[in-house]
């Protein structure tokens, strides 16, 4: 662990920059750690190198352009949107996709009201004979036995596991 | 021998001399209000276990089933499919507070509300001599036990049931429904019954069978006692009174999926008649039964044997009826119904 923090430290310590007991610390690790020693002599070779590069100045026009570009107003949604599309027209695969992508976003809420219309349609009767036999149930005299025949029946129904229609006359 | 043969002589000569002397002992028929009230009260008072044959016409044959009941006060009830083949095994428990339904054919438990009611909520006999006729027709006997013979039929006419009512326990052994036409509609009777048995609690618990699938099916929202209070609760528009006699007597939105329904019942003093009402925009008009007519709208009817469920659509809302009505009184209702409307 000290060894790779020290190693981590050694580019400061070619800078001088490290406090004067951290660069007691490096020097101790370098006296024992050949391996820090050599990246230390390549660190200083490459110091050495950059130093020799000569300096270039900006060019002349570069704030003036930074400028123009920070004093420019944000752009609009519907200039957003108009370019998203140009640049859409320009890649037909991705323009599909999203039209792909719209149209099922549309489509799954419309399938699935008509889906649940004719599922209640194939259920409603059953519900209203459910319900009908339970309301029954509050005349007294009824027979229970045959509520219990035509509630159950309505209830397989409901589940979808419907009793299988009597064939003929019993 | 010569004393006995004396003692015979005089009987005879005593019996032929005095009407009615020698013949079994007649009590007088007890009153119309003494049996329904013992109907009423028979389900506080006796447990029994029994076998049940129930025939219910259905359009042109009649459907039969057998069925072992047991009832356990107050209000356990378990139901044992015997016959026909396509019912038999069902089995349903009812603990008075949810019914449990078995389906040995698709390894199904159904899990739902109770359909006993519990005697706490039954009208009085006043309030059942009041909305119909109740005659003591006689006596008879029914698998060797003595029973009054009682019909009833609604103040306003139609059909009429007539029940055998167990002298000593106030149980319906036998009944018997008639359509307005005096045709026989439904039919129930004990072949055999047992009283008193201390039936065990255990026999009216239901523990679902390992592996079987296990679907809750509670469908019936609160009850509300009022169409003002059912248009507040499901913004339909439901009549206090409808032909034949029917008033208002509760009403309910049930919701099963994304199917949910405004329902209306009504009475008429003896029997039942549903009303309901689904968005059209949430409902396909469904295509169930065969078409009648209707005035300007189409129909379709979906006969049950015992009774009948009729739907329509109308201005956006699919309804139906549902009750023993006959088909043009049907009809009739349900003209009213699409008549008054705003």
């Amino acid at each position: 662990v000290t060894h790779a923090r020290q190693q981590r430290q050694l580019s400061a310590y070619l800078d001088g920059e490290l406090t004067a007991q951290e660069t007691e610390e490096v020097r101790a690790h370098l006296a024992d750690c050949a391996t820090c020693r050599t990246e230390l002599a390549q660190l200083r070779s490459v110091k050495v190198l950059l130093g020799r590069l000569p300096e270039r100045s900006a060019p002349q026009d570069l704030w003036a352009a930074l400028r123009a570009q920070v004093d420019q107003p944000a752009e609009t949604w519907i200039a957003s949107v108009s370019r998203v599309v140009r640049g859409a027209f320009r890649r037909p695969a991705l323009a599909v996709a999203a039209a792909a992508l719209i149209a099922v976003l549309v489509a799954v809420p419309l399938i699935r009201g008509r889906l649940d219309r004719l599922r209640a349609a194939e259920l409603g009767p059953e519900l209203y004979v459910h319900e009908h036999a339970l309301a029954a149930a509050a005349d007294p005299f009824f027979d229970r036995a045959y509520l219990g025949l035509l509630i159950s029946d309505a209830s397989l129904a409901l589940v979808g596991a419907p009793r299988e229609e009597p064939k003929g006359t019993r | 021998m010569m004393r006995t043969v004396v003692i015979v002589t005089l009987w005879l000569a005593t019996a032929l001399a005095v009407p009615g002397f020698g013949a079994p002992v007649r009590l007088p028929a007890p009153s119309a209000q003494d049996v329904v009230a013992a109907m009423l009260t028979a389900p506080s008072r006796v447990d029994y276990e029994a076998t049940k044959v129930l025939t219910a016409v259905h359009q042109d044959r009649a459907e039969t089933v057998t069925v072992r009941e047991s009832y356990k006060r107050l209000g356990h009830l378990r139901l044992e499919f015997l016959s026909p083949e396509s019912v038999a095994g069902r089995m349903l428990i009812d603990d008075g507070a949810s019914v449990w339904q078995y389906e040995p054919s698709q390894y199904l438990v159904i899990h739902g509300p109770s359909f006993v009611r519990s005697p706490d909520g039954s009208p009085s006999a006043d309030d059942i001599l009041r909305s119909s006729l109740v005659v003591v027709v006689g006596t008879e006997e029914v698998i060797g036990r003595q029973t009054i013979v009682v019909a009833i039929e609604p103040r306003d006419g139609g059909a009429s049931r007539r029940y055998w009512v167990d002298q000593a326990t106030g149980v319906i052994l036998r009944t018997e429904e008639r359509d307005a036409t005096g045709e026989i509609v439904f039919t129930s009777f004990f072949t055999r019954i047992s009283f008193g048995l201390n039936l065990p609690s255990a026999l009216f618990r239901f523990t679902p069978p390992a592996g079987a699938r296990v679907i809750a099916l509670y469908l019936s929202g609160d009850a509300v006692q009022t169409p003002e209070a059912l248009r507040h609760e499901a913004g339909v528009t439901v009549p206090s009174t409808l032909p034949y006699g029917y008033h208002f007597r509760a009403g309910t939105v049930a919701r099963y999926g994304a199917l949910s329904a405004a329902s209306a019942t009504y009475t008429d003093g003896l029997r039942t008649l549903t009303v309901f009402q689904t968005a059209a925009s949430r409902m396909a008009f469904p295509q169930v039964g065969v078409p009648v007519k209707m005035g300007t709208a189409s129909a379709r009817l979906l006969d049950l044997g015992y009774f009948r469920v009729m739907i329509w659509q109308s201005r956006g809302i699919n309804y139906a009826l549902a009750g023993n009505l006959p088909v043009p009184a049907l009809l009739l209702v349900a003209d009213k119904l699409t008549a008054q409307r705003p």
